[in-house]
């Protein structure tokens, strides 16, 4: 049985160590910093016109968190069991009277808590240049971006954990994360886009192979969040909206979080397996 | 001599005659009787009142339909009613020159083929000025009314879906209308068909399915208004000679959602208009149709749109110049693909400011040194293939963009070149300036979101001495 104070002991360690940990500070000071100067970019060009043109903010966004979260939460994941088991601390850790699954629980939460955080001080500085901008009436459409960017975040720390469990050294996670991050980013959108022009994929099944991506789920579910509808992605995001309609959101939701449990079960089920070495 | 004297002093004098007799009937006539009657007494006043008289109206409610068909003018005072029960046109406007001014029209019935108004003008020279349309199907319904002059109501229709409300404004079959300074939202479409010289200016039109429908219109004149929200901001089709120039177009986001909609448009200008995130900013099919005639886009700004200008492949003759294309998800768009080779993309040495510009400007003159080519790969193969616009945002269009640059044997040919491209955007100064939102909602949120995330990140180390394991219990 899962002992919930084991795990929020090892969440609270987890949180300490994510502020020693270089690459979670470069992540967080990337994506805030490019958040920033997307909105003042954007904003700065809106502002001669005299509107808020936070549509385009949210557009280079989404652009952004499809670039970076991923990446964010693949290599934390990856290095997480995986470099504490090269270190050796692993071994250290589990000598104490926690569980396998409590360890991983705890980190998994840990590391998920200090994304968020990551990603609600890049919001929320953001946030604050659009303030200062002028605003925009669209703050729900924002809550709701950054609402799928944490989903996002934590799908792909998932799939990060799989990794880390499965394999045994830090570096193998971290190129594994970083192919697995490619093929997601490019490869998976890339094939698709050529299957869909050499085999005439009519709009239904393209849409339908599209969501088996991460990415894509959240792609789609933001801009149905911000412009709701899905005219904006042409014929398939027609057909999407008008076969789902208001099921769509709770959907893209639903198949986010599959995303979340999944490999997380996995990752628990192999590192259970495989041990501490 | 004298005769002569004489003949000019007696024409003098017929002259101050004829000008003291115009004048004192000119008077009576201005004058006519001034009666004032409260709202229920309408028809009777109106019975009683000869041509040319003024009726002030101080509040009241009057229920049923009421039929002027004498050329009086009614003043409102105090907002009267004029209920029509849900039933029919509200008020029948039958005879040339009458005016209405300051009233509440509101409940026609809601029957779109009887098409139920607020007002029914059937006559010219009529003036309908400062009303309010409440619950009423139609509201000013223009039918051979020539001369007539729309200024400043408010107009809504019934809350029903879409395509069951009527038409705010209906012109049909009427010369020389002026629409002006109304404020229009919720209805279905602004129409007006098979009317010349027709002006409209400084409405505001938002929240419909067409902001402006015109069909054989010539010589329309389009200035100052704001057109939000609706299905499509202005659709024009076969007109001459319309001039489209500082209105502020902007989200319109309907299933055409076209700023501007132009079919077999002749000798058009579109000038200094801002086109604002809407689905596509100047939409244009066969316009110009005839061989000689033109289309002139001059100083307009097309900003946040996912089109900018989308044109059917056989659209040519169209001359565009001191635009600014700034961040569209597309520039220009060609529906099917083609290279609209027979446009125009800078007239005397002016071209258009484009966002996407990479060029440079050496020798300083505001004029970018090379060519400017829109031929990004990914928006070729979404015109070979419309559903790979699933792909939006993706970084893997970037990745395919990228890849035309480095291997130029997948460029594709480009859809426009600019051999003038400006280097800085022009802001159209004229056009009404869109509502300003206020920033203290994200102040708010900005604060909260960003000491929460501090929090997290803190607490750790402020409830550090808690990182104990508890002992099991075995030992205990």
């Amino acid at each position: 049985m899962l002992d919930f104070e084991n795990i929020l002991v090892l969440t609270q360690k987890e949180l300490y160590d994510a502020r020693r940990n270089r690459w979670f500070m470069l992540y967080a000071v990337a994506f805030t910093g490019l958040a920033l100067g997307l909105a003042y970019m954007a904003l700065s060009g809106a502002g001669n016109y005299g509107l808020a043109g936070f549509g385009r903010t949210s557009a280079s966004l989404i652009n952004l968190v499809l670039l970076i979260v991923p990446l964010m939460g693949l290599t934390l994941g990856a290095l997480s069991l995986a470099g504490e088991r090269e270190k050796g601390t692993l071994m250290y850790l589990m000598a104490q009277p926690i569980s396998q699954a409590e360890l991983l629980l705890g980190k998994f939460v840990g590391l998920s808590l200090a994304l968020i955080a990551a990603l609600g001080i890049g919001f929320g500085l953001t946030a604050f240049a659009i303030a200062l901008n002028g605003g925009s009436a669209e703050i729900d459409t924002y809550l709701i971006l950054m609402g799928f960017a944490v989903v996002l975040a934590v799908a792909s720390l998932s799939l990060g954990f799989l990794i880390s469990a499965a394999v045994q050294r830090g570096s193998t996670a971290i190129g594994l994360a970083l192919f697995l991050w490619l093929l997601l980013v490019f490869f998976g959108d890339l094939g698709l886009m050529g299957t869909a022009l050499v085999l005439q994929l009519d709009v239904q099944q393209l849409f339908l192979a599209a969501l088996v991506n991460p990415l894509q789920l959240f792609k789609i579910a933001a801009i149905s969040g911000i412009r709701s509808n899905l005219e904006v992605l042409g014929p398939a995001g027609v057909y999407a909206f008008r076969t789902y309609g208001s099921a769509l959101l709770p959907l893209l939701l639903g198949l986010l979080l599959l995303w979340v449990i999944i490999p997380l079960l996995l990752a628990t089920y192999l590192f259970k397996k495989r041990g501490v070495l | 001599m004298v005769k002569t004297v004489l003949g000019k002093l007696l024409l003098g004098l017929l002259l101050v005659v004829l000008v003291f007799v115009g004048f004192s009937t000119a008077l009576a006539q201005d004058e006519g009787s001034a009666v004032t009657v409260s709202a229920e007494n309408l028809p009777q006043a109106i019975a009683d009142a000869k041509p040319g008289d003024a009726i002030e109206v101080t509040g009241g409610i009057f229920t049923g339909h009421l039929d002027i068909d004498k050329p009086v003018t009614l003043i409102g005072i105090d907002w009267p009613v004029i209920d029509g029960e849900n039933n029919g046109t509200v008020v029948n406007l039958t005879a040339p020159g009458i005016t209405m001014r300051g009233f509440i029209i509101r409940n026609s019935g809601q029957v779109l083929d009887q098409e139920n108004s607020g007002i029914a003008i059937q006559a010219a020279d009529i003036t309908i000025e400062n009303n309010r349309f409440e619950n009423t199907l139609f509201g000013v319904y223009a039918k051979n009314g020539h001369n007539a002059v729309i200024r400043n109501n408010v107009i809504t229709s019934k809350d029903l879906d879409l395509p069951r409300r009527g038409d705010p404004i209906r012109i049909w079959y009427s010369q020389d209308v002026l629409i002006e300074g109304n404020e229009i939202t919720k209805g279905r479409d602004v129409v007006l068909w098979y009317s010349e010289r027709v002006t409209v200016r400084d409405n505001e039109v938002s929240d419909g399915r067409y902001g402006l429908h015109f069909m054989y219109c010539d010589d329309a004149t389009i200035e100052y208004n704001t057109l939000l929200d609706n299905s499509v901001g202005a659709f024009f089709m076969y007109s001459r000679r319309v001039t489209v120039q500082h209105n502020t177009i902007a989200g319109n986001r309907g299933p055409s959602g076209y700023g501007v909609g132009m079919k077999d448009m002749d000798d058009a200008i579109i000038r200094e208009n801002i086109f604002l995130d809407n689905r596509v900013g100047v939409h244009l099919d066969t316009s110009p149709r005839e061989v000689d005639s033109f289309g002139r886009y001059d100083g307009n700004v097309f900003a946040y749109n996912d089109i900018g200008v989308g044109m059917m492949p056989s659209v040519r003759r169209n001359e565009f110049s001191n635009n600014s294309f700034v961040d569209n998800e597309e520039q220009v768009a060609v529906g099917g693909g083609g290279q609209l080779k027979g446009n125009i993309w800078s007239v005397n040495g002016q071209g258009n400011y484009w966002s996407d510009y990479a060029g440079y400007d050496a020798d300083d003159d505001g004029t970018g040194d090379l060519v400017y080519k829109s031929d990004r790969l990914f928006e070729n193969l979404m015109q070979r293939e419309p559903s790979l616009r699933l792909f939006l945002y993706s970084p893997a269009t970037n990745a395919i963009d990228f890849s035309a640059k480095a291997f130029p044997i997948v460029r594709p040919q480009p859809k426009v070149e600019d051999e003038f491209p400006l280097m800085t955007p022009q802001i159209p100064t004229e056009a009404p300036q869109m509502p300003q939102a206020t920033g203290e909602t994200w102040f708010i949120f900005a604060v909260v979101f960003t000491a929460m995330a501090l929090a997290l990140v803190l607490l750790p180390r402020l409830t550090r001495k808690r990182y104990i394991f508890p002992q099991p219990e075995t030992q205990a």
